[in-house]
């Protein structure tokens, strides 16, 4: 830093350390204030946050959803253990479950369907004319007769044998979609839970699956979550105070990072944003880099006390005037970095986006400014806290380290991390898009939810949905055999792939009808041959049931209509086969009465998803790293900085990449917070060294003093953050939600390799490299400072 | 390093510089070039329908020997196995009518039959299935069911009264009946001597090859859809609802058993023991040899898909209908499902 700008900075810290008092009850006031909006904060799961609304598939579900069925479907499968479903307790309990659903907050009444409902009918013919009543509504089967005739009744019905009674007749399934918005996901997981538990029982085992439950049972887990919070908040100070040995150092870092949280939440409430639960691990991710920067000043500030600072608020002046511009440039890289992450276009990327770089750039307050401010309170002189001293070992490790990369071992150093990056960045390559596991990757694969998804979809064609609009160029063009065969071709095209379990449309029913026409014979189960006579059945089908029955087929005009199809998982792979199937049909044998349109249900939405996160990832890491090489180069005046910064951090993602391929963890909407907003983080640490570094040949020429220099101050910071954080982040492993457990691992490999490229590769490549931007060249050498900073403040 | 490079003498020098001042500017500017302009494809694996998918619907059968099966279904599909039911191989057809019902003469030579009128003729194993014109009528044309006798003949039989014969192996057809609003449903010889079924329970018999048909009085109103006899004298029709009829005079006169079963009975076979039918909700009903005896169950008590037709296949049976299924030994094998 030239010394003209150094001295106006000089002053402005002047003003701040004269005024502290100000400062301080100015911070403080802030923090009450926003404190009272931050307790205002909803923790909740919005599913419609998750989809990206103008991708036309998310556009084609909300078009559609009330009448095909939309993501939020749940399944809940009655299961017998010995006989078959067909017993008048069986039956209760299917009917009890029907009657109660009605009554969970955010169902959609109409779209409950199951044996007892009004929906699954019987398609008869009597002297009159074709008759559909409903299977088993509004009363159960009075006797073994009537429970023989039900039985025939659904093994005589396409649309329930196989999808709704499974083929073995040992369970059947009760079906309800939530209205997408309104629904409350924890009150509704438990009503439902309640139900089934009630249930339970008899030699009948109840299991539920669908989007609902998953994200009620995280918003269950949220008391959990706290106490694993509150408990890393603990182990921090325990591991704070065990290593610093002083309050100051235990609770100055702490502050910090409370007041920018509560100041961050405050803002997330006047945005009138919520926040998620799954993403409660970014916020600690944050916290970290607030954490960080406090811990780098205050191990500055010691290391003034210890060269002979005359007094805190001189020490405090001096930490301040040198960690200024890289904890500038910290914050600001990542909450550039984190702002990037705002142009994809899922409404909960973007609004964790601009919290978190609201939360970030407060750090600029609440650590960079409120941090010194403090210290100049603290004095001198401390007596520790505990006699446990396990400073000699930090500083052997420190020694070691300066050691290392001064001398030859350095070459081994770069060489090594150069080799790493080469192939992690190519093993980073395996990493999926969407989930990489069946079921869900939220939970434990032993969960219940999970087991329980597993068995459902052993049972049945399928619980993850997805409809394909058949949309008509004018009425009636459903009823037109073209069409109809045309979609039973494409369902018999998609069922080719094994993980579609099934699928049903128009093309399903009529034959069914036909069927029931001609005296029940088999070889006439088949589509009409002319438009009439599709007709025809469509409307005996639809005579003499109720308005709706249809619905889930096709509208009242027979001229859009779907075909859904039912997926056994919601894998990445899985979907993207299956979208990339419908598109090549759709090519390849074009029906001039129609179009087939993309997608909805879950599997449609989430497929929406990964597009957007597939086209996404390379320009959002490539903005991402466009950004912090731009801030390097202005801060430094030089394009060598910008490219210097960069190492570090692709390490860390091609690692973090590279471990979630390993561990099976794909880049889904949930894990996309965390994996996003890493790519702004971790560049911190090695700022803090190299400036150090650079801070240091202000003094004097010798690049392998300022190297251990730094790292003996800089690097101190570093090694405690990354230890205590790495140490502390742990505890999220013992989670009940797999995804937060992932998560905390993840982002302790991501600190812990930040940490080390900052501490071993960086400083390698200064002394092997000696960039001009740090070291200096003949034609532009470093100015040396002037001694007068060390005066103190009068 | 750099230390050496001085070294080095002006020339490297400079070209380090340049290297060292133009590779940041390469590299923000692919960064630039990656944000904007490259976008990830994703990458599908190709997919290889099965054989026998599904959806499939396999409404005929027929087993030339004890080793080559042969099977017609929904939207024109034939599949062929030459290895007793393990392997199947897909046959192109030039149709995409559903094919009710297949018949062979031999290894090579078979015919095929279907809705709309549709027929098709083989001479090579199937290796090119050729579509033959025959008589159609101007009402309704689906022929549900075709047999093959000696020296070329076939009969196919279907709605409107449609008596079709071949006496070329297919090559062309001659209306045997006039037509009329009743459909048959199956058709039989041996020797000079044939029965027909069909709707209303309305049975014919011949007794000079075919020449002439007379009707025969009927204990049933119902539809038949299924005739065998296991000599000229003694047969067998089944039909709508467990119907059971049973003669031993030649088709002269006819008899209803009890029926042990409501489901609906679309094939019957005498399998050289027994009586075996098939039918709806995957019904099997077997009767002693003089038809007196009959008793209900199931193909298998774990498949409940209807069946359109069985033939016998070694010491087995192979069934069509929902799906396509082996059954050896009371163990059911269904094709094509994991």
């Amino acid at each position: 830093m030239k010394n003209a700008t150094f001295r106006m900075l000089g002053r402005v810290i002047d003003v701040l350390l004269r005024h502290r008092l100000i400062v301080v009850a100015a911070v403080a006031a802030m923090t009450c204030v926003m404190g009272f909006f931050a307790a205002q904060v909803e923790v909740k799961t919005v599913f419609s946050d998750l989809l990206p609304k103008n991708h036309p598939y998310v556009q084609i579900n909300d078009r559609f959803k009330h009448t095909f069925g939309g993501s939020n479907l749940v399944s809940i499968m009655v299961e017998v253990e010995d006989g078959d479903i067909f017993s008048l307790a069986t039956l209760g309990k299917v009917r009890k479950i029907t009657r109660e659903l009605q009554q969970v907050e955010g169902v959609d009444t109409y779209q409950i369907v199951s044996l007892a409902s009004k929906k699954l009918k019987e398609v008869r013919a009597s002297t009159e004319g074709i008759e559909s009543r409903p299977l088993m509504w509004p009363e159960l089967p009075r006797d073994q007769v009537e429970i023989q005739a039900l039985r025939d009744a659904v093994l005589n019905n396409p649309l329930v044998y196989g999808p709704y009674v499974s083929r073995d007749l040992k369970a059947t399934l009760i079906t309800a979609d939530f209205s997408d918005g309104e629904v409350d996901y924890l009150k509704a997981y438990r009503q439902i839970a309640d139900i089934a538990a009630q249930a339970q029982g008899d030699g009948v085992a109840v299991r539920m699956v669908g989007e609902p439950i998953l994200y009620g049972l995280v918003n269950h887990y949220l008391s959990e979550t706290l106490h694993i919070f509150l408990l890393t908040l603990g182990t921090l100070i325990l591991l704070l105070l065990l290593i610093t040995r002083t309050w100051y150092g235990t609770l100055l870092p702490l502050i910090s990072g409370g007041v920018s949280a509560v100041w961050a939440l405050g803002m997330a409430k006047l945005m009138g944003f919520h926040l998620d639960p799954l993403v409660i691990v970014v916020a600690f991710l944050i916290t970290a880099n607030a954490l960080s920067t406090s811990v780098q000043l205050i191990s500055r500030f010691e290391h003034e006390v210890e060269n002979g600072a005359p007094d805190s608020v001189s020490a405090a002046r001096v930490c301040l005037a040198h960690l200024f511009k890289p904890g500038m440039l910290a914050v600001l890289t990542g909450a550039f970095c984190v702002l990037v992450v705002s142009l994809t276009p899922i409404p909960l990327l973007e609004k964790i986006s601009y919290i978190g770089s609201v939360w970030l750039l407060s750090i600029l307050i609440t650590a960079l400014v409120l941090t010194p401010v403090m210290l100049s309170w603290c004095g001198v002189r401390h007596r520790p806290v505990h006699p446990l001293d396990i400073t000699p070992l930090l500083n052997g490790i420190l020694r070691l380290c300066a050691a290392l990369v001064t001398s030859r071992f350095r070459y081994a150093v770069i060489v090594g991390s150069a080799v790493v990056f080469v192939v992690s960045g190519m093993y980073a390559f395996n990493l999926k898009v969407g989930d990489a596991n069946p079921g869900s990757p939220i939970l434990w694969p032993d969960s219940t939810y999970n087991t329980d998804a597993a068995a459902i979809n052993r049972e049945f064609q399928g619980s993850d949905r997805m409809f394909v609009v058949v949309e008509g160029k004018r009425e009636g063009a459903l009823k037109e055999p073209a069409v109809l065969e045309g979609m039973e071709r494409f369902q018999k095209y998609m069922e080719a792939q094994p993980e579609v379990g099934g699928s049903i449309s128009l093309a399903d029913l009529l034959p069914a009808v036909n069927r029931v026409v001609r005296e029940g014979n088999a070889r006439y189960q088949e589509l009409g041959g002319s438009s009439n006579e599709n007709g025809e059945l469509v409307y005996m089908f639809v005579s003499g049931s109720d308005p709706g029955d249809m619905d889930r087929f096709a509208d009242a005009q027979t001229k859009n209509g779907a075909v859904t199809l039912f997926f056994r998982d919601h894998q990445g792979d899985t979907i993207r086969t299956a979208i990339a199937r419908v598109k090549e049909y759709v090519t390849r044998n074009p029906v001039p009465e129609v179009e087939l349109l993309l997608a909805g249900g879950l599997v449609g939405v989430l497929g929406a998803v990964n597009e957007i996160i597939l086209a996404g990832q390379i320009e959002s890491i490539a903005y991402a790293l466009l950004v912090l090489v731009v801030c390097c180069m202005l801060t430094y005046r030089s394009a060598v900085a910008g490219v210097f910064f960069m190492i570090p951090v692709l390490l860390s993602n091609t690692l973090t990449f590279s471990y979630m391929a390993w561990q099976g963890i794909g880049m889904s909407i949930n894990t996309l917070p965390v994996v996003a907003l890493g790519i702004g983080f971790g560049v911190d640490y090695s700022i803090y060294i190299v400036d150090g570094i650079r801070e240091e040949l202000h003094r004097h020429r010798d690049v392998g003093r300022a190297i251990a220099s730094s790292i003996a101050t800089a690097g101190k910071g570093v090694l405690i953050t990354a230890l205590t954080l790495v140490m502390s982040v742990v505890l999220w492993s013992f989670s009940s939600l797999r995804l937060q457990a992932e998560m905390g691992i993840l982002i302790a490999i991501w600190l812990f390799i930040s940490a080390a490229s900052a501490m071993f590769l960086m400083p390698a490549m200064v002394a092997v490299f000696r960039p001009e931007f740090i070291v200096g060249s003949r034609r532009h050498p470093i100015d040396l400072a002037a001694p007068a900073e060390m005066v103190p403040v009068s | 390093m750099l230390d050496a490079i001085t070294r080095l003498g002006g020339g490297v020098r400079s070209v380090v510089a340049l290297t060292t001042s133009a590779l940041p500017l390469l590299i923000i500017g692919g960064l630039f070039y990656a944000a904007v302009f490259v976008k990830a494809e994703p990458m599908v694996a190709s997919l290889q329908a099965p054989t026998i998918e599904r959806r499939d619907v396999f409404l005929g059968v027929v087993a030339p020997s004890a080793d080559v099966l042969w099977a017609a279904g929904s939207y024109g599909k034939i599949v062929r196995s030459e290895d007793r039911g393990r392997t199947w191989a897909l046959q192109q057809t030039p149709v995409a009518e559903h094919l009710q019902a297949i018949a062979a003469w031999d290894l090579q030579r078979a015919v095929v039959v279907g809705n709309r009128g549709v027929v098709l003729v083989t001479s090579n194993g199937g290796k090119d299935w050729r579509e033959v014109d025959a008589p159609r009528s101007e009402v309704a044309n689906k022929l549900m069911q075709v047999r093959a006798y000696g020296n070329g003949v076939a009969w196919a039989v279907g709605e409107v009264g449609a008596v079709l014969k071949t006496r070329d192996y297919g090559m062309s057809w001659s209306r045997a009946l006039e037509e009329k609003d009743q459909a048959w449903n199956d058709v039989f010889l041996i020797g000079d001597h044939g029965w027909m079924v069909g709707e209303f329970g309305r049975i014919v018999t011949t007794r000079d090859g075919g020449e002439s048909w007379q009707a025969v009085e009927s204990p049933l109103k119902s539809s038949l859809m299924s005739v065998h006899f296991r000599d000229a004298v003694n047969g067998v029709s089944v039909g709508l609802s467990g119907a059971i009829l049973v003669t031993a005079d030649g088709g002269m006169t006819w008899r209803e058993a009890p029926r042990v079963t409501r489901e609906h009975l679309n094939c019957v076979i005498w399998d050289g023991v027994q009586w075996v039918a098939v039918g709806d909700k995957g019904v099997r009903v077997v009767g002693v040899a003089d038809g007196s005896r009959w008793t209900g169950g199931r193909v298998s008590e774990q498949d409940l898909s209807w069946r359109t037709q069985l033939v016998r296949v070694g010491e087995g049976f192979l069934l069509a209908g929902a799906n396509l299924a082996l059954l050896d030994q009371g163990q059911l094998e269904i094709i094509g499902r994991e």
